[in-house]
């Protein structure tokens, strides 16, 4: 039978009619709307050009929310790989329980963001029900057991480590996954010519991974720029501006927490510098490891 | 003294794993023991196990705080929403990967670009567009955008699953005069269970999960989700509070996921390898 090559677009079209409506046209939409004043939903849009987008460099919350973001993309992702990369060591070593540790590793991966705010918050972190300071007064760490690991200054860090320790987890898969298709007899001819572990992860796992490695980091710059739901349940009923991250500030600005405030425009702007940012990071992420795909 | 020295790295890498896991295993031990534990007594007695399996948490959030209609309202939007994305994005992931059609690469590229659009960029104008069709504050209003939001996501899983299906069979099924609906459905479906699966645990766990979404468009009570009313619970608290009723509600929420994972946890890991890395 003669394959009919217009046949394919009737299998596309259900999910094209729908992503592109639902989909491509708001993000259009939502660029054309940073270039207006538009304050409310049933108010008039008013043309006023790159205002919001100048606006935007001398608004303090802005530049607070934008550093939060960076923070979270850097600081989290080495922390993230680099535990990812530990994992994977320790796992690959041929150690008894692999299996296990690799699926506990990733357990927190499947629970909701919201109940690991609330599991934090209440039982690890809160200065008065928390077990943290308890811990650390039972070690006699007077330092730590009268830290408030909650307090505006240090709540971003606190999170920062439960962002990590919740993800760690996808990211090991991936890059053991990676690491297994390695051919085996690349480290036993290393191990012949006497190379040491460190110089067998930084000349044969490390340079032969970094195809997954590029998957895995866009991957997270990816999450990392729109998370939302672990931050902001994590500053209960309002979170502090020290919380904010772009996803967050957008919300307020354009909805509001408990007021609405609806500076639609102007969180429209927002939104575009966060998706600027998202291509810059994919950009950089492709440039700084370049593409030389090893064939073995 | 080789051996005792690599003993004893292993030992090191055991001690690390055991606490790293341990530190796992607690939140669900907390989280499970408190909910069945008073507000009296849920945090003086944080470490030990519940006196007895005290329900009345349970019922007062199932019944009181309205978490059985959230879940009802979970239950419903999230079973269809994965449902119509795989029924959308199965056959789309098989026409850009293997009915040879024109432009196949570019547009395979442009849903998997939507990967990487910030979902906040989408709130206001998908709000502009979703109020005159009524489908603000409403189930389905919220199942169409899950399932709009979940395409690129899925086709990129499933195009990875499709590229790896040899194409012997599907050669076969021509020559033996199926058309490309039976060759799609008979030979190629059956092909990609693997795929379709991982897809579907995949989305069910990410939208069961969130709540960013449900809290923008559902305006409500009676439409909340299962994590929206555990947020605006816990967003209460000051107010109210009603730990145990949190803690019993987290239990709710954590529920489906974890039968998944403990049901399907290796299926899961295997997916990923094989659809994320191609």
């Amino acid at each position: 039978m003669k394959r009919r090559r217009y046949i394919a677009w009737i299998f596309l079209a259900p999910s094209l009619i729908l992503y592109l409506y639902f989909f491509v046209y708001p993000t259009i939409e939502a660029v054309r709307i940073s270039f207006y004043r538009w304050s409310g939903f049933t108010a008039n849009m008013e043309f006023i050009g790159f205002e919001n987008f100048s606006k935007l460099i001398s608004d303090d919350s802005f530049l607070a929310a934008l550093k939060n973001t960076l923070l979270l993309l850097i600081i989290g992702g080495i922390c993230i790989f680099l535990l990812a990369f530990i994992f994977s060591l320790f796992l690959g070593s041929g150690i008894k329980g692999k299996k296990v540790y690799r699926t506990i590793i990733f357990f927190p991966f499947i629970i909701a963001p919201v109940v690991h705010a609330i599991y934090w918050g209440l039982l690890v972190y809160n200065p008065r029900t928390g077990m943290l300071n308890q811990f650390f007064k039972l070690l006699h760490i007077e330092t730590l057991a009268k830290f408030t690991f909650t307090d505006i200054r240090h709540i971003f860090g606190s999170v920062l480590f439960v962002v990590s320790w919740s993800s760690v987890g996808f990211y090991l898969i991936l890059l053991m996954a990676g690491i297994e298709r390695i051919p085996p007899y690349l480290y036993e001819a290393a191990r012949i010519e006497g190379a040491t572990e460190l110089q067998m992860f930084f000349n044969i796992t490390l340079p032969l991974v970094k195809e997954v490695l590029v998957i895995a980091m866009i991957f997270w710059g990816i999450n990392a720029i729109k998370m939302f739901d672990l931050l902001y349940a994590f500053g209960g009923i309002l979170p502090p501006r020290s919380l904010w991250t772009n996803a967050i500030y957008l919300y307020i600005v354009g909805f509001g927490k408990r007021d609405p405030i609806f500076q639609l425009g102007y969180a429209s702007a927002i939104g575009v510098v966060t998706l600027l940012l998202v291509v810059i990071i994919a950009f950089i992420i492709r440039k700084l490891i370049r593409r030389e795909i090893y064939e073995y | 003294m080789r051996v005792n020295k690599f003993s004893f790295k292993k030992l090191i890498m055991h001690a690390i794993l055991v606490i790293w896991c341990t530190s796992i295993g607690m939140l669900l031990y907390f989280v499970i023991t408190s909910s069945f534990k008073t507000n009296k007594t849920v945090f003086k007695q944080l470490w030990s196990l519940p006196e007895k399996l005290n329900l009345a948490s349970f019922a007062n959030a199932w019944s009181n705080l309205d978490f059985g209609r959230y879940t009802f309202n979970s239950v419903f939007v999230v079973i269809i929403s994965v449902a119509l994305v795989i029924i959308i994005s199965a056959p789309a992931s098989y026409a850009l990967t293997r009915m040879k059609m024109r432009f196949a690469n570019p547009i395979t590229f442009f849903y998997l670009a939507g990967m990487g659009i910030p979902v906040q960029l989408l709130f206001i104008p998908l709000f502009k567009i979703m109020a005159p069709l009524n489908l603000i504050n409403s189930l389905s209003g919220l199942i169409v955008i899950y399932v709009t939001l979940s395409i690129p996501f899925t086709v990129f899983l499933l195009t990875g699953f499709f590229l790896s299906i040899p194409s012997e069979l599907e050669d076969a099924s021509y020559i033996d005069g199926c058309n490309e609906f039976q060759t799609f459905f008979k030979i190629m479906v059956p092909m990609a269970t693997p795929g379709i699966v991982t897809a579907a645990i995949f989305n069910f766990i990410g939208l069961w999960n969130e709540y960013m979404l449900a809290l923008i468009f559902i305006t409500g009570k009676e439409n909340k989700t299962l994590s929206l009313g555990l947020y605006s619970l816990y967003s209460s608290l000051q107010y109210t509070s009603d730990w145990v009723s949190i803690f019993a509600g987290s239990v709710l929420v954590i529920i489906p996921t974890m039968i998944i994972f403990i049901v399907l946890s290796e299926k899961l890991i295997s997916g990923i390898t094989l659809g994320a890395i191609k």
